[in-house]
């Protein structure tokens, strides 16, 4: 009689429970987080490292959707092969150089051309890539990697530590690279020789080794090649990049797709399986689920497909279509300086601000909103409801409660009472509302307008914009309702850091400062919060103050939260990608084969 | 013929001037800053003055336009603001091939189709025969060519199994894989097209089988056939090619639907994702090509009447 599998998937839970609770336990003050010296070096770090690390960096919570940390199948079907894939939502791929890389297409694709020190592994373990091992001090400041010899750039120049002190260079200056401020925390990179460099830090960073070395999430020390650069030109590299990738360019035709091409000389001769990858950039949504349909293409990367084709997809027996939670927030924006939803000052306990005729109106448009329901119909039910910008793939830092007890949790009697309060009962009286939006964005926005008016009485007219001109509105305030949402955030800074504080980079940078304070949200309790978490070791305190200030952006209406979307991979049956391989965001051909 | 060829060419780069000097300003004049939207994510403040700097894009306008022009004058068309800078010249030279057979190839689906549609509905007027092809005529009118690609995909593609779904393969692959990628797209494409055309002919075939000349050729004793070909069918040619140019020159630029569905990055679609993207120099650029192609297939039509109608003289 077979094992039940429920008993084994929860016996992994369990430990990897415990593992997780042990790895918080480490002195803060500790520089080397409780880890020995040897403990912190390569070329591998071991399990109760790398979540220790994770723990300090904040990065835990990312493990509850990561793969990997139950029994890893790595591509296991037959070597060779032509790989047809769809890169979904984009023309063209404008370029592959990880010094302008911007959008996470790119760089999954770039992730297989170029090699960084380190990469991710399946059980998220920073394995040494182009490192074969390091030595870090105890002050946590200077990593010494020794380089992996005998490697070679798909041009047949030899791999040394010039190469990394000339990444480095080229990434740290902003002409040249637009990724300068990844590397704002090092201080300096020395050649010891030729296979040895040293980094020294200004301060113990614990996500060093992912955050700034790893091929793609880092991108800024994903090693590029200096005589193909000078010889190509930049935008030709940009286009063709030569690295030390298991996979070569080959062909690029800027809008018509990219060849790829097994490299031979790869220092692991076991990868990749596939000879040969075609990746052609689709714009349209049904001509994509056509192409897959039709094999055409055998899997699908880019941007997420759109979510009204993916029941189509599963109940497709050609397809597979693997769905986990995405690392994203998506609000619904009420300008705070347009009447009637004018808050000009949130610093108030929520007891006086829910007084004000202003704020009801905002919090009216926050409780009126299923959430359920609107990503039932805009979504086709594949999202999480939301109500602030941390988000379920953040798992530690996510708080399961907060559709319970966020005052912007559905109430649509209560929604209608604090619109009538606010002297517009039945939506009487309400002006009509612009709700900005991308082209793209016009289904779900008439979804959300449909509900307003069904629920409120309110009145929204779309009004699509291109999506330059629809940030430059969000960035002036210049608007009233406005649909925009964050992704790739698998930190609580990424929500908080960047969308919530007073100076936050998308807080209305380009507003009239002399008569508006703010873009669309202060409060100096919630700036006072998170200062405090991005300092905090502690990460059971930390949690506490991320999810407090979490909690009040959500009450005090900072947007009215929507959704988080789900991270969604489609392929063919005939593809292998196991399941445990798969990173969020992340495609990496070197584990994919034919069956 | 030299003197009035010579003149349609300095007339033709008047124009191109004043439609790039149009665009040029009116880009800037349309709100939508394509540095701060490429690097809403990067979170760099500094990122996109840096950039702005670089670019040259924080300079007043008419020196932006001075130098463009300048650059333009001497065969540089600048650089894609997004990713890696590629040159405007190299985009355009890449899509310009795939735009050039797409619209060939529909142009012979099309013609096809509409020369013997138009020809038999002419001369069997009002027969059931006419009826029929005039009903074909709006069906293929009445069709999207977005809606059309899609069901031949799901058709040829996805059902039959008989040709791609998407792309573009080159010559140099291929002449094979070169047709198979081309059928649909242009098929999709040379349907509407055909039966405007088909209507044309027809018209202007009735205008022309009512002429004296023909009542002529007639009582001469010539055969119908001879009659409806050789003396009605080339007459009637001439307010057709009026339509076939533009309809070709429109076809150049404006196949970006057609462009999207299938994958295919040709003119129309560098122009249209340059103008989404508020990429400058690719629209610039695009456009500069596009009043090209007009202004030439206007004056290969001129041309073309000559060598039609003998009568016609250029001066």
């Amino acid at each position: 009689m077979g094992k039940d599998p429920n008993d084994t998937d929860a016996a992994k839970r369990r430990t990897l429970e415990r593992e997780i609770e042990e790895a918080k336990e480490f002195d803060p003050e500790d520089p080397l987080f409780g880890l020995t010296v040897e403990e912190l070096s390569g070329p591998r770090l071991s399990r109760r490292a790398v979540l220790r690390l994770m723990a300090a960096a904040g990065a835990l919570s990312a493990l509850r959707f990561a793969p990997g940390l139950g029994d890893v199948a790595y591509a296991q079907g037959t070597a060779g092969g032509h790989l047809k894939a769809g890169w979904a939502g984009t023309g063209e791929i404008q370029t592959l150089d990880p010094a302008q890389i911007n959008q996470v297409l790119e760089f999954q694709i770039a992730s297989n051309v170029l090699s960084g020190l380190t990469h991710i592994n399946p059980k998220l373990v920073a394995e040494g890539d182009l490192a074969e091992t390091w030595t870090v001090t105890p002050d946590g400041l200077h990593y010494t990697f020794k380089l992996r010899q005998g490697v070679t750039f798909h041009n047949g120049d030899p791999f040394t530590a010039d190469d990394v002190l000339y990444t480095f260079n080229r990434s740290k200056n902003p002409d040249l690279s637009i990724q300068s401020s990844v590397l704002a925390g090092v201080d300096n990179v020395v050649k010891v020789d030729d296979h040895t460099v040293r980094f020294d830090l200004k301060a113990p960073q614990a996500s060093f080794l992912v955050k700034v070395l790893e091929r793609s999430s880092g991108r800024a020390m994903a090693i590029v090649n200096k005589r193909a650069i000078e010889e190509m030109g930049a935008s030709a590299y940009g286009l063709m990049p030569v690295g030390t990738g298991p996979f070569k360019v080959t062909a690029h035709q800027l809008g018509q797709g990219v060849e790829l091409e097994k490299f031979a000389d790869y220092y692991d001769p076991s990868r990749p399986k596939l000879d040969k990858v075609t990746i052609t950039p689709i714009v349209e949504p049904e001509p994509l689920a056509a192409a897959i349909e039709a094999g055409d293409i055998q899997i699908i990367g880019g941007n997420p497909p759109a979510a009204e084709l993916i029941d189509r997809f599963v109940a497709n027996p050609d397809l597979v279509v693997s769905q986990i939670p995405g690392p994203g927030f998506q609000s619904l924006w009420l300008n705070p300086w347009k009447d009637p939803m004018r808050v000009p000052d949130f610093d108030k306990p929520f007891s006086e601000l829910v007084k004000e005729k202003g704020f009801m109106v905002r919090l009216a448009i926050a409780k009126a909103f299923d959430r359920a329901d609107l990503i039932k119909r805009a979504l086709f039910g594949r999202g999480v409801p939301a109500f602030g910008s941390i988000n379920p793939a953040m798992g530690y830092f996510y708080d399961d409660a907060i559709d319970g007890t966020s005052e912007q949790r559905f109430d649509v009697a209560a929604a209608q009472k604090l619109l009538a309060d606010a002297g517009f009962p039945g939506g009487k009286g309400f002006p009509t509302m612009k709700l900005t939006i991308t082209p793209a964005g016009r289904r779900e926005g008439q979804i959300i307008a449909d509900i307003l008016k069904r629920n409120l009485g309110i009145t929204v007219e779309l009004d699509a914009k291109d999506f330059p001109v629809l940030i430059e509105e969000f960035d002036a305030n210049n608007y009233d309702m406005l649909r925009v949402g964050s992704g790739g955030d698998y930190d609580p800074d990424d929500g908080l850091v960047d969308w919530m504080l007073t100076t936050s980079k998308f807080n209305g940078p380009k507003r009239d400062k002399a008569t508006e304070a703010f873009g669309y949200f202060s409060d100096k309790e919630v700036d006072s919060l998170t200062a405090q978490e991005r300092v905090e070791p502690d990460l059971a305190k930390r949690k506490a103050l991320v999810q407090q200030a979490n909690k009040i952006t959500s009450d005090k209406v900072a947007s009215a939260f929507l959704y988080h979307p789900l991270d969604i991979l489609v392929y063919r049956k005939e593809i292998v990608y196991p399941a445990e391989s798969r990173i969020p965001g992340l495609v990496d051909l070197d584990r994919v084969s034919f069956a | 013929m030299t003197s009035y060829l010579l003149k349609r060419v300095l007339g033709a780069i008047v124009v191109m001037w004043a439609v790039a000097t149009l665009v040029f300003f009116m880009l800037r004049a349309v709100p939508g800053d394509p540095l701060q939207a490429m690097l809403f994510d990067i979170g760099d403040p500094h990122a996109a003055d840096v950039l702005r700097h670089k670019y040259g894009l924080d300079r007043p306008v008419y020196v932006q336009y001075a130098l463009w022009m300048w650059n333009v004058a001497h065969g540089d068309l600048g650089a894609s603001i997004y990713g890696s800078r590629v040159p405007v010249t190299q985009i355009i030279a890449e899509a310009f091939p795939r735009t050039m057979a797409l619209a060939l190839f529909a142009f012979v689906i099309a013609m096809a189709i509409a020369v013997p549609a138009g020809i038999v509905s002419a001369v069997r007027k009002n027969t059931p025969l006419d009826h029929g092809f005039t009903f074909l005529a709006f069906l293929g009118l009445s069709m999207p060519d977005f809606w059309l690609g899609i069901v031949l995909i799901i058709v040829f593609a996805v059902k039959l199994h008989w040709l791609p779904a998407i792309g573009f393969a080159p010559l140099s692959q291929g002449f094979g894989p070169w047709v198979e990628h081309l059928i649909l797209p242009a098929t999709a494409i040379g349907t509407a097209f055909s039966a405007i055309l088909a209507r044309m002919i027809r018209s202007s075939m009735l205008e022309v089988m009512k002429a004296d000349f023909i009542t002529v050729a007639r009582s001469k004793g010539l055969v119908e056939t001879r009659v409806v070909l050789k003396h009605a069918f080339r007459n009637a040619l001439i307010p057709v090619i009026t339509v076939v140019g533009i309809a070709f020159a429109l076809l150049m630029a404006g196949a970006v639907v057609v462009e999207n569905v299938f994958a295919i990055k040709g003119l129309g679609r560098v122009l249209i994702q340059g103008i989404l993207n508020r990429d400058y120099p690719v629209v610039q650029g695009a456009i500069l090509v596009v009043s090209a192609i007009f202004v030439f297939m206007n004056l290969v039509v001129d041309v073309l009447y000559t060598f039609i109608d003998p009568r016609i003289r250029l001066r």
